[in-house]
């Protein structure tokens, strides 16, 4: 197979970083914290609406529907990844990818166990509630979430652990 | 600044870096996205110029704009980040061809493993992330001296990152080019 190789050019990127000036990494760090510590409220507010949204969804009424409907909850957890990921609130990053996961695996050519959603949006707004000390209880939530993974897609569960 | 040669090395507090001037765009259809990685970046000093919710408005964008780092999301409606970044390392735009990327995903469908390491992005950062994690790797595409590699349908970095010694013959002209020289030189010393 034909290889062409463009010798690399200097990116502006590469020359502007060594420009006098900037500030430390140290600096740079407490103030992305700061910009975002500000937008945490939204954030729960954002969580929020996408765990009722994927509460509310209906299992689909046909094969041909599953897909569509299945793409929503997939998209209602990758908004509950993209909103909590900041905030170092892993166990909902954990529960929403659990999810995601699992609709990823699911065959295209049989229905889908609506179960698996319904049970994990009970998780999720059970890992809202929860109060900030209560790591045994939040452990044990996904432990039974990963225990699902594990039963519907073998394998996979120790790949994301 | 020293110490981030390598993809992984964390950086130092008092590394010191300069990102004012940089023309940054990101694109997300989720406003509220879009937003948190606008505000991570405005910490580093890197003040988002173009925000775009689709990849056709970055294109429109990107037609007539020079850009120095693009922070795309992989899943959007429409085009994906996948298939924009695709586009983008084709369209034969100058520089923005060549621009650093780097994609975030919140999930990495199985189905999309493939076309996350064959679009030709720079980096890819699953979610969720910390704050330093995107700086390290924006400071990381700055200094990635990759070459750029066209190589069937592949367009983009060479997706190489280690460099271990090999044996057999010298097949790269780049590493041809350099042993002939240095040959060279040697032997008008010689003389």
């Amino acid at each position: 197979m034909t290889v062409i190789t463009h010798n690399r050019r200097r990116s502006r990127l590469s020359t502007l970083i060594d420009q006098p000036g900037g500030v430390s990494a140290g600096v740079a760090l407490a103030q992305a914290k700061a910009n975002l510590a500000e937008m945490e409220g939204r954030s729960r507010a954002v969580i929020e609406e996408q765990v009722a949204a994927l509460a509310l969804l209906q299992p689909a009424a046909s094969l041909e529907e599953t897909a569509r409907v299945l793409d929503q909850a997939y998209n209602h957890s990758s908004a509950v990844i993209d909103a909590a990921g900041p905030f170092e609130l892993k166990d909902l990053c954990a529960a929403a990818a659990n999810l995601c996961d699992l609709i990823d695996a699911a065959p295209e050519d049989k229905p889908f166990d609506w179960r698996i959603v319904t049970v994990h949006a009970q998780a999720l707004r059970l890992l809202l509630t929860l109060p900030a000390d209560a790591a045994e209880a939040r452990t044990q939530v996904l432990a039974s979430l990963k225990d699902v993974l594990k039963a519907k897609v073998p394998g996979i569960a120790g790949q994301s652990d | 600044m020293r110490g981030m040669n390598g993809v992984g090395e964390s950086l130092r507090e008092s590394a010191v870096f300069n990102f004012a001037g940089a023309v940054t765009m990101v694109i997300d259809d989720s406003p509220f996205a879009l937003e948190l990685t606008a505000q991570a970046v405005l910490g580093f000093g890197i003040k988002v110029r173009h925000a775009c919710s689709s990849a056709a408005e970055a294109i429109a964008v990107l037609r007539d704009h020079p850009v120095d780092l693009i922070l795309v999301d992989c899943e959007m409606p429409g085009m994906s980040g996948y298939e924009f970044v695709r586009w983008l390392r084709r369209s034969g735009l100058e520089p923005n061809a060549f621009a650093p990327v780097i994609m975030t995903a919140a999930h990495v469908r199985r189905s999309k493993v493939s076309e996350a390491r064959d679009c030709g992005a720079n980096f890819l950062i699953t979610k969720p992330f910390s704050a330093s994690v995107l700086l390290e790797r924006i400071v990381w595409v700055a200094r990635d001296a990759r070459p750029f590699l066209e190589v069937g349908d592949y367009f983009g970095p060479d997706r190489r990152f280690r460099s271990e010694p090999w044996e057999g013959l010298e097949r790269r002209s780049e590493e041809i080019r350099k042993a002939e020289f240095e040959a060279q030189r040697r032997a008008s010393i010689e003389l």
